[in-house]
């Protein structure tokens, strides 16, 4: 991070995009929360998220402009380092498909629960496994551009992946509000609980692909780009991506 | 007790536990809380040994290896040679191994006897609830304490019986907790899991609650009465009668 | 990143993003939630100091006590030790000991120490809200889910804490791998390096799984899911076993880097070189990351698990006594032929071996399934944790505080009133927790404020209160001893211990920006553990 690459800096290296971060997400996820499920006040809840959201976004994009403008203590080990934070997520989505195996198996033949609607869609899951797979090559091509220095190129294949993956959050939102309709929500029994929770953990993680397409999107407007920076997004969006066969296989199919 | 001193004494003594304990259960009941206490007596003497050589050794070399000015220093070799390094790591690893092995064969020997519910046992169901303990019998008798109260007979049972207890809860885990006879187990909404003890003789203790489940756990506790056979199937009558 | 000039700023402090500072900033956020959560202890020893309702409001029985100690047990693990540990020790010292300039990824360390804070701040709402939570720091549901108490908070408490633990054990990992000091090989690492690496692999594939089972709950309690509600086709225990899968491990994870920071301290205090230091590293060290995982059962020996588990597990709960029996023989090896300078750190490293074989051995009667069907959810459980994690664990911490004193703060700790402190502590633990033992065979069960049905234990707990205040005493002493050292301590040399590893040897007390003046490279028989003769 220093930018004396010859000699030792002689200085504190300091930032705030961490703390605003910080503070942006306290007061995003753990208050908002509380607030909304808990006391059930919604005026504070909204207070909470007000000031918490520019938080969150001024911290996130100072970080990225950091990160765009200044060259590291050590460069290049972020691909070596993001693989490591994605063993921590293979473990999250583990637990939840032992807790949806566990309640599975010991339910024995009374599977699917009463509840369940006759006739799943099973084909739109279908339809979002080739959105996400083809977002995924999308992103590949992109990566190429920006390889062959064709910035143009490069933002055009990106813009397209994320329209991609927001199409494939719109199939999800499609598909809750069917069920939710029919009356299969999340408490309606042990299938539903699982259900929703995988899929939504895993569109949440889509969401936040999304939004680092966005902090590579934005700055490469402006010309600057990392190769790195892009090859962890595309890392994370493949990982993403392959989860999803998981979840559509074990949730839909099974 | 003996120390067992190699892997395959350890080894060998898991595979006998199981026949050693089908012969004893055999003949006749035994209390398995008497068998906890040898047990236990039995490992205070281990860990007692493993413990004690490794904090004399440290007391003494404490004692012994003072330095003698500010300015000595250690003179253990650099480095072990490569047979000291794996003999160092092997000889070792193996005498805890065949002391663990020792252990768990003993323990299971010990927790067969605990799951092997005697044919002749008198069942009865349990029912927690917060904060409640109830007992019902197999002629559908109900019995119960308040604690608030101080009211009720709380478990009577017939001495020198085997007692087998089924039980969940309604609510949340509670944990079936009897001191005495050295038992405890979680009581479960959805469940039924079960225990069972020797009351020998004409006895009164109680059960109490332990596993956490808020407010008054630690008030959820019940008298559990031994008493001799004649004096517990008139309980039962007068009890059914009444209800 | 800006930078600037040195000299004081609150501005660099705050938004630091240099592993020295933010490992002084989780020592300051890890002593506050110890002296909180040591405060809630002095409450509950004071409620049970008595029987029946002591200075709790007797009409509400046991709430209060319920929120002190779901407050104690919470903030002492997750706010205390594993950030003391991993978050403090490891910041400070661990890129020092590699020779590296800071860590590979400066602003998401900076990112994990605010997230801590604001794990502890949510803690801090206990204190504040109505309906504080209530659910010990294991909570267990159903009761977690149907309590009036404010779960979320707890749920949200280990998240917060929980990310900040996986950025630092990927931040941690990739500096070790990529930064280390051109030269230095594997087996040139000193200990405390090599217990951070395992611990924090055991953090990165273990808290995930907490933080799925916390979200379960919150789920279940505000969303109406069924994970845990058997009436649904839920599972009752599948909670309990995603919590221990993860906080079984989590012990070793506060193990490993006490057990390295107790190597390093004695290992300079002796002058000596750490005794068979492969088998430590390969035998111990990464023999309890390997069985770890296989073990959790044991805290849930009474829950009804299938008896062909509960036995598996204890055979695999007792072979962890041979890495951990492993690392034992190295530390205590290391004395042979030493030669012992008794500076307060060494104190408390030497009563650590002792504490360390009270707490360790009294977990294998606790690891055979029979036992434990007696001793579990008794107060001898508590002696057994109390005194490897409550006591041994941390007494590390405070060990490390005095050997690395110099570095941190280039003044001396003050020696007097050091040994002081560590004899009341030491003293204090033991009137603190034998009793407990003593009743915990006899049947004391936990979680409780009032013992009603054991009026014989009374004068037990009286003594155990009376330790509570002795080891108060301590700590009051020890804290100001070092406030007062570090504003007026005496100057101290640059290697006051005359260590041979890097952070001694190659850089200032207190080390600058960038930490070393001079690129460090090591040779090959450069050994951080290599004194004179030898
Ligand atoms: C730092 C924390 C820490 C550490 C290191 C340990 C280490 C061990 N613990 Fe402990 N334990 C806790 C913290 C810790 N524990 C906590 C917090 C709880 C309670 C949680 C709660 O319910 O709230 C708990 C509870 C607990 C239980 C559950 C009890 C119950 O609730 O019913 C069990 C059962 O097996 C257990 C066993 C062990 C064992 C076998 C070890 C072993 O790792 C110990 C190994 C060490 C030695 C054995 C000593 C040194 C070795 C030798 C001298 C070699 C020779 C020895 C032999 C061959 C025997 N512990
Ligand atoms: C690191 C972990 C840790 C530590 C260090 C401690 C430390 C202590 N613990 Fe803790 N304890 C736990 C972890 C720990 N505990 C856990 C996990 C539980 C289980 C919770 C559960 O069941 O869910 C538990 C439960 C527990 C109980 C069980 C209660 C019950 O089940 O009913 C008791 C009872 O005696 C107790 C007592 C103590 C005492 C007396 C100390 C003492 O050693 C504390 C001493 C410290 C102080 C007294 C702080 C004083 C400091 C100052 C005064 C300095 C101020 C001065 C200046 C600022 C200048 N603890
Ligand atoms: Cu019922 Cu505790
Ligand atoms: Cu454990």
């Amino acid at each position: 991070m220093s930018n004396h690459a010859a000699g030792h800096t002689h200085h504190w290296e300091f930032s705030w995009a961490p703390m605003v971060l910080t503070i942006g997400i306290v007061l995003v996820v753990p208050l908002t929360f509380v607030s909304w499920f808990v006391y059930k006040n919604p005026t504070l809840a909204a207070g909470f998220a007000g000031v918490g959201v520019p938080l969150l976004l001024v911290g996130i994009s100072k970080w990225v402009a950091e990160g765009l403008s200044h060259k590291p203590l050590i460069e290049g080990v972020s691909p070596s380092a993001l693989p490591i934070f994605i063993i921590s997520e293979v473990f999250i989505f583990l637990g939840l498909f032992v807790s949806y195996w566990t309640m599975r198996l010991s339910a024995g033949g009374a599977w699917p629960p009463a509840g369940t609607p006759e006739h799943m869609n099973l084909a739109l899951p279908v339809v979002m496994t080739i959105i996400l797979v083809t977002s995924s090559v999308t992103y590949h091509v992109a990566e190429e551009k920006l390889d062959h220095g064709d910035l143009g190129g490069f933002r055009g294949w990106l813009f397209l992946s994320i329209i991609l993956g927001l199409s494939f959050l719109g199939c999800t939102i499609y598909e809750y509000s069917h069920l939710l309709h029919e009356g299969f929500g999340p408490s309606t029994n042990a299938y539903s609980t699982a259900f929703f929770s995988i899929t939504g953990f895993h569109a949440s993680h889509v969401l936040v692909g999304l939004g680092v397409f966005l902090a590579v999107l934005i700055p490469a407007l402006a010309g600057k780009t990392n190769k790195y920076f892009t090859f962890c997004a595309g890392m994370y969006w493949h990982f993403v991506d392959v989860v999803w066969f998981f979840v559509a296989t074990q949730v839909y199919y099974w | 007790m003996k120390k067992a001193f190699g892997l395959p004494i350890g080894l060998g003594a898991l595979l006998l536990a199981q026949a050693a304990q089908a012969a004893e259960v055999a003949g006749k009941v035994v209390d398995p809380a008497k068998e906890w206490d040898h047990l236990w007596h039995e490992l205070l003497i281990d860990i007692g040994i493993m413990g004690g050589i490794f904090a004399v050794l440290a007391a003494y070399w404490i004692y012994k290896y003072q330095a003698k000015s500010p300015d000595d220093i250690g003179t253990a070799p650099r480095s072990l040679s490569r047979a000291q390094m794996w003999a160092w790591a092997m000889v070792p690893a193996f005498i805890f191994m065949a002391d663990d092995f020792f252990l768990a064969a003993k323990g299971w020997t010990v927790w067969n006897i605990y799951r092997t519910v005697p044919p002749n046992a008198l069942e009865v169901k349990v029912t927690a609830s917060m904060w409640n303990w109830e007992f019902e019998y197999a002629d559908g008798t109900k019995s119960t304490y308040y604690v608030d109260a101080k009211e009720g007979d709380g478990l009577v049972v017939p001495a020198g019986r085997p007692v087998v207890l089924r039980m969940t809860s309604l609510d949340v885990i509670h944990s079936f907790g009897l001191v005495k006879h050295r038992l405890k187990e979680d009581v479960m909404p959805g469940r039924i899991t079960y225990i069972w003890f020797l009351p020998k003789e004409p006895e009164k203790t109680f059960v109490t609650c332990v596993e956490y489940c808020g407010t008054n756990h630690a008030n959820m506790y019940a008298p559990v009465v031994a008493v001799p056979p004649a004096e517990f199937e008139q309980w039962l009558k007068k009890k059914a009668n009444k209800a | 990143m800006s930078t600037a000039s040195s000299g004081f700023s609150l501005k660099e402090w705050v938004f630091t993003t240099d592993h020295k500072r933010i490992g002084i900033l989780y020592l300051i956020g890890s002593i506050a939630a110890f002296t909180l959560a040591g405060l809630m202890a002095l409450l509950i020893r004071i409620e049970q100091s008595s029987l029946g309702p002591t200075i709790v409001n007797p009409n509400t029985g046991g709430d209060q006590y319920n929120v002190w100690l779901y407050f104690h047990g919470a903030a002492m693990i997750l706010g205390f030790l594993i950030p003391g540990l991993t978050g403090f020790a490891a910041n400070y010292f661990l890129p020092l000991m590699i020779g590296a300039k800071d860590v590979a990824f400066p602003r998401i360390n900076a990112l994990s120490v605010w997230l801590f804070f604001g794990g502890i701040v949510l803690a801090l709402l206990t204190f504040i809200v109505s309906d504080p939570p209530d659910v010990m720091w294991t909570g267990y549901p159903p009761y977690s889910i149907r309590t009036g108490g404010n779960t979320a908070l707890y749920v949200f408490t280990v998240h917060l804490l929980g990310f900040a633990s996986i950025l630092g054990a990927v931040n941690f990992l990739v500096t070790v791998i990529y930064m280390r000091a051109p030269g230095m090989g594997w087996n040139q690492m000193n200990l405390f390096v090599w217990s951070t690496v395992t611990a924090f692999i055991i953090q990165l594939v273990f808290v995930p799984v907490l933080a799925a089972a916390v979200t379960m709950l919150l789920f279940d309690k505000y969303l109406g899911t069924h994970f845990f509600d058997p009436s649904a086709g839920g599972d009752v225990l599948l909670y309990q076993n995603l919590f221990w899968f993860y906080s079984h491990p989590a012990v070793y994870v506060i193990l490993l880097p006490a057990l390295g920071i107790l190597f390093e301290i004695i290992s300079t205090c002796t002058r000596n070189m750490v005794f068979n230091y492969k088998a430590a590293v390969y035998g111990g060290m990464w023999g309890i990351v390997l069985i770890s995982g296989e073990v959790w059962v044991h805290h849930l020996y009474i829950s009804g698990m299938p008896d062909w588990i509960r036995i598996g597990q204890m055979v695999s709960t007792l072979l962890i006594s041979v890495p951990v029996g492993l690392l034992t023989i190295s530390l205590f090896g290391t004395l042979y032929r030493g030669a012992i300078h008794f500076t307060v750190a060494m104190h408390y490293a030497l009563g650590c071996l002792f504490l360390f074989l009270v707490g360790g051995l009294t977990g294998i009667p606790l690891a055979m399934t029979v036992l434990d069907v007696h001793l579990s959810e008794t107060s001898f459980v508590h002696a057994h944790f109390h005194f490897i994690m409550g006591i041994f664990a941390a007494f590390t911490v405070f060990a490390a505080v005095y050997h690395w004193f110099p570095k941190m703060t280039g003044r001396l700790p003050g020696a007097a009133m050091g040994k002081l402190g560590f004899w009341l502590n030491i003293i204090g633990v033991h009137v603190t927790f034998y009793p407990l033992f003593w009743i915990g065979v006899k049947g004391m069960p936990r979680r409780y404020y009032d013992y009603q049905m054991f009026p014989e234990f009374e004068p037990f707990h009286k003594i155990a209160t009376l330790g509570a205040f002795i080891v108060a005493a301590g700590m009051a002493v020890t804290i100001l001893n070092w406030i007062i050292s570090a504003i007026s301590g005496e100057k101290s040399p640059e290697n006051p211990w005359k260590s041979g590893s890097l952070e001694w040897t190659h850089c200032p007390s207190p080390p600058g920006p960038g930490n070393f003046p001079k690129d460090v490279t090591v040779t090959a028989d450069w050994h951080p553990y290599t004194y004179g003769k030898n």
